[in-house]
């Protein structure tokens, strides 16, 4: 049994001009190497697309490459991810699998409240595959802590499980933030375990579990991804063993320069001898600067001249992030923004006594209510029902009646 | 209802006399007038009174022994009775308590305490509930809270031999809490007694989001297996918990300088200092086998492996994860039953670290306000707070001890033994909760280092029954005597039957 595992391909994340089609070629490419591979079959674990309603331009390519895989006897399962899955089922997955491209493998029944999941039998190879979607805010965890896993731990014969979700054991250390779930509450006793959500490249034989892999983005999503990771790629699972299958679209090339006690000038003439004398071609660049600059602000470097000059040199893009680089006039209010919980600690603070509802401790008050309004509608509650909820919850935090 | 009479005494120690078949107890709380006021008081010794001389007495026993005869009184009830010393400890007026500075009247009559006195005793802000008030052996319905935010930073003691009821007092403490959104607990559990794996403890909390639970073995769902990469380890980690010799404690300390977060590893590869002959080889070998003994790591073929709770790559998240948990106010309980008691402290001052030093940065940066108390439970404190220990050297918990309440960071130190305890450090825990001590020397260290003045309350400490307990306090008008309620009859009041709600599988096709 050969097969290949993918995830996070999320199709049409980069809005640039210049790199809105690069996820949809990383995933022409690994369908390619797929199809040469003669992989039995394809598991996508979740955020095929990086929206639930993708563009039409990403589709039609996308949609292409499934018929290729139809064409090829090549069938390929997938889950919906925390981007690709929408609450109101107003999904392009749902139209894609209506059409035969592939298979959504997250099904089952209840039973005693309980989610007892059913499995997807390939049948070219007799592997038995199911698994639980993504949805955002770690929502599915709800669905983990119902599932009976008595009878899928009792199958017999070759399981995969796919899931889309972070696992707090296998989570790296700069990752720590994101929300994750213990393993415990996967069902044991798979072969493998097909992991996305995390954009880390990592697979793992866990004692009691078996297999667990995330083979990260087909192509990095951000700058610090690009930085980090260089290219996507995913894995080719053969017997048991899983090899990962970079994927390169573009070459990276990183400058990392500390501007500390440098002038603007300065920094701009350190990074054009940095590239003095090389070539680009088909790359895509990365400039990180970070300190205290001597004098000036961060917008007094002047990149225009050295963007063309690495054009010049067949860069194919250029990225700059000066998130960590300071300037001395305004050290006083630098602010370590190194996660989404840091920026809103410091949002809530800047904006700390304007409302007038004598609220006690008004920075617990204002996370509460994120909290609160993160909420989705459980299903089985009618709207008006949960805008009361709402209104009562927040009621109660700003102490004042709101229903 | 009369209990007595004040007939003579001193501040302090006040005499009554017992009304017949009023059966005072020691420690019984009650209540005299004074104006318009009352004074709460409490017994703390217990004596016979006679009107007939010593020797007529012994007269009179001996007619009944040897003769059988059955000697009459004249007004038994007025010639032998009992007397009681009490001694004053609040002054209730308006609905509030002071500390007690009068005496009640001479011969007022002293009435049993009702629960309409002890109305001032009401439940704080940020409550934790230690037990029903007791006043001798009759527990009465006034359950008693004290405020959890300064009990907590401002550390507590727990001191009682074993069988008194430690745990189940734990158990309740952490059960309350977790109602709360004002504490982070971390519970580092040796007997693995606290979530309850096969029982109903902590992981049936009608707020079970609350609790997290780590476990190296066998996590149940919901559970996370506790695994701790080895990178995260640094050599002041190791201090107060593993005897190291000073030499080994620097080439601790220049590995760590030299090879950064791969210094556990250097040590055990034997790779070479820059600083040439900064050790002998003999003390290098040492330390590797120690911490190959201590982590759990196997060293063979040139490759290190681990076998335990610490790893080479998982486990990077674990010690953020859990400092992030008890900074989001939740009890995270960490299982070391299966650790050695070294492991054990090392997991804990690893954790405690951590958490330490964010609440220091927050402190800094001012953001300490908004954020929950985080209180670290450790049982057989003297391991880490005991004299010997801390003479050679502080250590993470003994720092907390000393500076953790300006950084609202606080210990639940339990213990057999308090003597063991440095006195300073003794009168740092603010809040003490004694349960039955029948040693004296670790009574005695408690009353010299407690709250309140306890001088008197030597034979009170030492009849405490199972269950029972005496807590004093700086958040508290006097010494509570409090009986703590069987976990299960005092947490599952709070379990509430599951409302019917359907559960939704939104996604999942269902047929």
């Amino acid at each position: 049994m050969k097969f290949a595992h993918m995830a996070d391909c999320h199709i049409g994340s980069w809005r640039d001009p210049k790199l809105k089609d690069i996820s949809t070629e990383a995933f022409i490419r690994a369908v390619d190497k797929c199809t040469h591979e003669k992989v039995d079959f394809i598991l996508i674990a979740g955020d095929l697309f990086n929206t639930s309603l993708p563009r039409i331009d990403n589709l039609k390519a996308v949609v292409s490459k499934f018929r290729e895989l139809k064409e090829n006897n090549i069938p390929v399962y997938i889950i919906p991810g925390s981007h690709d899955y929408s609450p109101s089922g107003r999904t392009m997955l749902d139209v894609l699998e209506e059409a035969g491209l592939f298979v959504n493998v997250v099904k089952g029944e209840v039973v005693n409240e309980k989610l007892r999941l059913k499995f997807t039998v390939d049948v070219k190879t007799g592997a038995k595959i199911t698994g639980i979607l993504g949805k955002r805010g770690g929502l599915e965890k709800g669905y983990y802590e119902s599932l009976e896993t008595g009878h899928l731990e009792k199958e017999k014969g070759y399981k995969i499980f796919m899931f889309h979700s972070g696992i707090d054991e296998l989570k790296p250390k700069d990752m720590a933030n994101i929300i994750s779930q213990p393993i415990s509450l996967l069902p044991k006793g798979f072969d493998y375990y097909a992991g996305g959500h995390v954009h880390i490249v990592e697979d793992r034989q866990i004692e009691g579990y078996g297999l667990i892999a995330y083979p990260g983005p087909l192509f990095p999503n951000s700058f610090s991804e690009l930085e980090k990771l260089e290219r996507g790629g995913f894995y080719i699972v053969e017997d048991g063993k899983a090899k990962w299958e970079p994927i390169q679209v573009y070459n990276t090339h990183k400058i990392v320069l500390d501007c500390t006690n440098k002038s603007a000038e300065q920094v701009l003439e350190e990074l054009n001898n940095s590239v003095k004398g090389r070539e680009f071609i088909n790359t895509i660049i990365l400039i990180r600067l970070y300190g205290t600059l001597a004098s000036g602000k961060p917008t007094d470097i002047d990149f225009r001249e050295l963007f063309s000059v690495l054009q010049d040199k067949g860069a194919y893009f250029v990225m700059k992030n000066t998130n960590a680089l300071n300037t001395k006039e305004f050290e006083e209010i630098k602010v370590d923004m190194k996660s989404v919980e840091d920026v809103e600690e410091r949002l809530i603070r800047e904006h700390l006594g304007q409302i007038k509802a004598g609220i006690e401790d008004e920075t617990h008050a204002v996370k509460e209510l994120m909290n609160i309004l993160l909420q989705e509608r459980p299903e089985g509650m009618t709207k008006p029902d949960y805008e009361k909820k709402i209104k009562e919850e927040a009621s109660r935090i700003l102490e004042i009646d709101i229903s | 209802m009369i209990k007595g009479q004040v007939i003579s005494g001193e501040f302090g120690k006040i005499l009554v006399r017992q009304k017949e078949n009023a059966n005072l107890e020691l420690g019984e709380l009650l209540v005299a007038d004074a104006g318009g006021s009352k004074i709460l008081m409490q017994v703390f010794d217990l004596l016979y009174g006679s009107q007939i001389s010593q020797q007529n007495l012994e007269l009179i026993a001996g007619y009944s022994l040897e003769d059988d005869t059955d000697f009459e009184f004249m007004d038994p009830k007025l010639r032998n009775y009992m007397l009681a010393n009490v001694k004053s400890i609040a002054v209730i007026k308006n609905g509030k308590a002071a500390v007690s500075k009068q005496m009640p009247a001479f011969f007022s009559p002293i009435m049993e305490v009702t629960k309409e006195d002890l109305s001032f005793l009401t439940k704080p802000k940020n409550p934790l509930f230690i037990g029903n008030l007791r006043s001798g052996s009759k527990e009465m319905d006034v359950p008693i809270f004290l405020e959890g935010k300064e009990v907590m930073s401002h550390h507590i003691l727990v001191a009682g031999t074993t069988g008194r009821g430690k745990s189940v007092l734990i158990s309740n403490i952490l059960w309350s809490a977790a109602k709360e959104d004002y504490c982070g607990i971390l519970v580092l559990d040796p007997h693995d007694e606290y979530y309850g794996r096969n029982n109903f403890r902590l992981k049936d909390h009608p707020n079970r989001e609350k609790i997290a639970y780590y476990t190296p073995s066998n996590a149940p769902p919901g559970a996370r297996s506790l695994k701790i990469n080895l990178e995260l380890l640094r050599p002041q980690h190791f201090e107060g918990v593993v005897d190291f010799s000073d030499a080994q404690r620097q080439a601790l300390h220049l590995y760590y300088k030299e090879y950064g977060e791969k210094w556990i590893e250097a040590i055990i590869l034997e790779k070479k200092l820059s600083i040439e002959n900064a050790f002998r080889q003999e003390s290098i070998v040492v330390v590797k086998r120690r911490l190959l003994y201590l982590l759990d790591l196997d060293f063979s073929n040139n490759a290190l492996s681990c076998n335990g709770v610490f790893d080479l790559k998982a486990g990077e998240s674990t010690v953020a994860d859990i400092a992030r948990e008890l900074e989001n106010g939740k009890i995270v309980i960490v299982d070391t039953s299966n650790f050695s008691g070294a492991v054990e402290l090392l997991i804990g001052s690893l954790i405690t670290t951590e958490v330490f030093n964010k609440y220091r940065h927050y402190k800094m940066n001012g953001k300490l306000d908004g954020k929950p108390v985080i209180s670290v439970v450790l049982e057989e404190a003297p391991r880490v707070l005991g004299k010997e220990v801390l003479e050679a050297g502080h250590n993470i918990f003994s720092t907390i001890a000393r500076e953790g309440r300006k950084f609202k960071v606080g210990l639940v130190a339990i213990t057999q033994l308090p003597s063991l305890i440095p006195r300073q450090i003794l009168a740092n825990m603010n809040t003490k909760i004694i349960l039955g001590i029948e040693m004296k020397p670790e009574r005695q260290a408690i009353i010299e280092s407690a709250s309140q003045d306890l001088s008197d309350d030597d034979r009170n400490i030492a009849s405490l029954d199972k269950g029972e307990a005496l807590v004093t306090s700086n958040f508290a008008k006097f010494a509570l005597p409090v009986k703590i309620p069987l976990f299960d009859e005092f947490a599952r009041k709070d379990l509430k039957p599951d409302a019917a709600v359907r559960k939704g599988f939104g996604g999942v096709k269902l047929g």
